[in-house]
């Protein structure tokens, strides 16, 4: 039996050390996993953890990431709980499992510390890797600080197992400017965070000898679209409802608020910036700046990448005149992925306000205050004209000659 | 279940080869297996055949040569014996008439159209046709 | 551990198969009496895997199944991580007292071609026997990627015709000699590894069930002979088998906790290598002046391996 480990009501911890907390406290049946800076730490923390006594589970020390979310697709079939952890190159070597792992329906969790992807070689944080994984099925959530990372790590082992859900998620943090910078972070107990999050139980567990059961089977044309169907069906329908129920409980757990979409000074905002990760907070204090000087301007943040919360998303934003949605990865030949996806959210609403996109913080540039500064000034002048009066898409925070497109 | 939409499947695409509980497949063999329609022994492959093994039982020495090689678990060996061959899951391949030890053969191919018991009648004669490519 | 009786094929035959029929291999496929040769092997309950291949994508396509047992497949690299996750989970379940039938341990083989073994898979397959997984890895080694239509592998042996090399007016076919994947495993340091054939089932059933006995990883090299792809009569499989065991092309043997070796079949009258190559329409082509010559160092090869053979078991290391 694995030793308790007593916290302080508050840890100074950094976003990985946030990570392997919780990854504790579920009590992760095998955690299989592979080193790569920034999540690093996250699995050194947790051998920490096995070398003392901490943890009962399996700790597979695999020779891939590839390999790491192979064994976990197999002893989550097996019938356990098990997380792992990546970054960036490691992310994209492991992307043909993800798609394994969320077709199998199997509710692994993955910690996935957001690091550009080379060449050229890059070791800090942008959002290329979460953008990459947007397509293969797995919920994503994403967090701003230490304390979000914790908290939904929690929260991802309850909603990926829940029978009606079934479905993996990733847990996204920013290399770095989150994973690791030590920041407060209010805990719960071994005990009150294990109940939070449930026991695990089995389904369609290989090691239910008296019930054997196939797994992983080729479907042609005739099944694969409704399997895929039932798939998508879960993840849209199911998801969100579970999450909103496990943030209320953690409200009552822990007093703090989480939200579908997180929207600050919103009530009244003419214009709004709508962006992912640590940068939410950035935006946030610009946000209070302008609004102390009386100019109406939010923050919307995504903390459901997906499935995406376009209804409320759009709800959050029907007020504004001017839209600007910042995206921290290579849009490489077209708009940037929020962007088009939050144009997707208000194209059939009653909206008219004017949406531009912003490109920032490539390979773990920082996003600037002055640079928001200057967004929202455009913004504004979006707002007062009704028309877009900068290019749709601009580069900010690069050097050399303004780069922009359409 | 090709008529299933999509909400009738089971998630993740997972088969289960029988319906209900088994406690040990092990030591059961399946006619006393509670098949289900999702397992490939629930379906026939007879139409892969354009030849099909014929048994003459009394040819027989039960060495099981044919019971081991056979790559479609279509020799039907119970208590030791010999008893058939397993015309739905057969394949035709025709492995169980070359491994069989016995002069004549036991277990000879003929045209899948042929008549079982006009060709047992025949058998000595196949049998040295046969016999000579050995 | 309840123990198959193998004394005679008689009693071996009193197995009750956990692998069905009305899969989709070829008639004649020496892939499925591998199988049943492993899985009749043990009355233990069995958790499989598989990696993409012939056997995988003949025996679990929508909306049938093969496997009597718990089986799971995810790609064509990874049936080996797949096998030993499960096998962690159980190690897992088993310690934290959460297992539903505590007293059974359940065996925990793969099976994999040579193209997912030598090839695609190899990463994965080193970092589970590195990491020392109570598991069995099977290679279903016909030479070739079978299964999408006879590319070559780095298993096809030298001479072979395979559709990415294939022999033509200024080439015999594939250049480069099979690799050893035997000597590879075996310094791994892995507790068990063997060559099987599955014309030769006693010897098959012998190391199977030595490797179940076995803690640790045991790597098991299957030698399948392909109707398809190596262009012999399906009604063929056993007769070429006992051709490749008969001419020391694929000599058994065993090689225990990665270093003594032992020799487990000797033909009492050893054939020519081209008996073997001759039976097979991939090798075709080497029966004409032009290439005779790789038939002749065919055979220099495979004698010189077999000494090698029996001098690393005179020498016990």
């Amino acid at each position: 039996m694995a030793d308790i480990f007593e916290l302080r009501d508050y840890e100074v911890w950094d976003g990985n050390m946030a990570a392997s907390h919780a990854l504790r406290q579920a009590q992760v049946d095998v955690v299989a996993a592979y080193p790569i800076t920034p999540s690093t730490p996250i699995v050194e923390n947790y051998g920490n953890f096995m070398a003392n006594g901490y943890i009962d589970g399996e700790y597979i020390l695999a020779e891939s990431e590839h390999g790491a979310m192979s064994c976990c697709i197999g002893a989550s079939a097996a019938g356990g709980r098990v997380a792992t952890a990546t970054s960036s190159q490691g992310f994209a070597l492991m992307l043909e499992t993800l798609y394994s792992a969320s077709g199998m329906r199997l509710p692994i969790i993955l910690n996935v510390v957001n690091r550009a992807i080379g060449a050229p070689l890059n070791v800090n944080g942008d959002h290329s890797d979460m953008y990459m994984g947007r397509d293969s099925g797995w919920i994503q959530i994403d967090c701003y600080n230490p304390q979000d990372v914790y908290d939904m790590n929690l929260l991802a082992f309850r909603v990926s197992e829940d029978h009606d859900i079934r479905l993996p998620t990733m847990v996204h943090q920013d290399g770095f400017m989150t994973s690791h910078t030590a920041q407060r972070v209010k805990t719960l107990s071994d005990d009150v965070a294990y109940n939070f999050i449930g026991e695990f139980k089995p389904m369609n567990d290989m090691l239910d000898l008296d019930h054997p059961v196939t797994h992983g089977v080729q479907t042609e044309e005739d099944w694969h679209f409704e399997h895929k169907a039932r798939q998508h069906h879960a993840l849209m329908s199911a998801v969100i409802p579970k999450i909103q129920e496990a943030f209320d409980e953690l409200k009552v757990l822990s007093g703090r608020q989480y939200n579908i979409v997180e929207s600050y000074n919103m009530n009244d905002a003419e214009v709004a910036i709508v962006c992912m990760g640590s940068s939410v907070e950035t935006a946030l204090e610009v946000s209070n700046e302008l609004l102390a000087k009386g100019i109406k301007a939010g923050v919307v943040g995504i903390r459901v990448f997906r499935p995406f919360p376009l209804v409320e998303i759009a709800d959050a934003l029907k007020s504004c005149k001017a839209i600007a949605t910042l995206d921290r990865s290579s849009p490489n030949g077209t708009v940037g992925a929020l962007f088009n996806e939050i144009a997707g959210a208000l194209f059939n609403t009653n909206t008219h306000a004017v949406l531009t996109n912003y490109i920032y913080g490539l390979g773990g540039r920082d996003l600037t205050k002055a640079s928001l500064h200057t967004i929202y000034r455009e913004l504004e002048s979006n707002a007062e004209s009704g028309n877009v009066t900068t290019p749709l898409q601009q580069f900010i925070g690069l050097r050399g000659p303004k780069l922009s497109f359409f | 279940m090709i008529e299933n939409g999509w909400n009738q499947f089971e998630i993740g695409s997972v088969l289960r080869p029988f319906s209900g509980e088994v406690s040990d497949v092990s030591v059961i063999q399946p006619e006393d297996r509670l098949y289900s329609a999702s397992n490939s022994f629930s379906v026939s492959v007879a139409d892969w055949r354009i030849e099909k093994p014929l048994f003459k039982k009394e040819l027989c020495i039960d060495c099981q040569f044919c019971w081991i090689y056979c790559p479609d678990m279509s020799i039907i060996s119970r208590d030791k014996k010999m008893i058939g061959v397993d015309y739905d899951h057969c394949k035709g391949c025709g492995i169980c008439v070359q491994v069989c030890p016995t002069t004549p053969k036991a277990l000879l191919m003929f045209p899948e159209q042929a008549d079982e018991e006009i060709e047992l009648a025949q058998w000595p004669k196949k049998e040295t046709q046969e016999t000579k490519e050995n | 551990m309840s123990q198959v009786k193998t004394k005679n094929l008689k009693n071996f035959s009193t197995s009750a198969d956990r692998f069905e029929g009305s899969n989709l291999l070829c008639p004649g496929c020496a892939h499925s009496i591998i199988v049943r040769e492993v899985l009749n092997a043990t009355n233990d309950h069995l958790i499989l895997g598989a990696s993409t291949g012939c056997l995988e994508v003949c025996t679990a396509v929508y909306p049938h199944t093969s496997w009597d047992v718990s089986w799971i497949h995810i790609g064509f690299e990874n049936g080996s991580s797949a096998i030993a996750g499960a096998e962690a989970m159980h190690k897992a379940l088993k310690n934290k007292g959460r297992l539903k039938q505590p007293d059974l341990t359940p065996k925990f083989v793969t099976f994999g071609g040579d193209g997912a073994t030598y090839d695609i898979g190899f990463q994965w397959i080193s970092g589970c026997f590195e990491r020392g997984h109570n598991m069995m890895y099977v290679c279903l080694d016909n030479e070739v990627y079978a299964n999408t239509g006879g590319q070559r592998s780095s298993s096809t042996p030298i001479g072979a015709s395979a559709s990415t090399t294939p022999a033509g007016r200024i080439s015999y076919g594939e250049k480069r000699n099979k690799k050893d994947i035997m000597a590879i495993m075996a310094a791994h340091g892995a507790p068990y590894v063997a060559q099987v054939a599955p014309n030769k089932w006693r010897d098959m059933v012998a190391k199977v069930q030595k490797g179940f006995s076995i803690e640790g990883p045991v790597f098991i090299n299957a030698m399948s002979a392909c109707t398809t792809e190596w262009k012999f009569a399906p009604e063929d499989t056993i007769a070429i088998s006992d051709l490749a065991t008969e001419s020391l092309v694929f000599p058994l043997y065993e090689i225990i906790d990665g270093t003594k070796l032992n020799i487990t079949y000797r033909p009492k009258n050893v054939l020519p290598v081209r008996d073997y190559l001759g039976a097979q329409g991939r090798f075709k082509h080497l029966f004409t002046k032009q290439y005779e010559y790789i038939i002749d160092e065919w055979q220099s090869r495979v004698d010189a391996k077999w000494e090698y053979l029996q001098r690393r078991e005179d020498a016990c290391v």
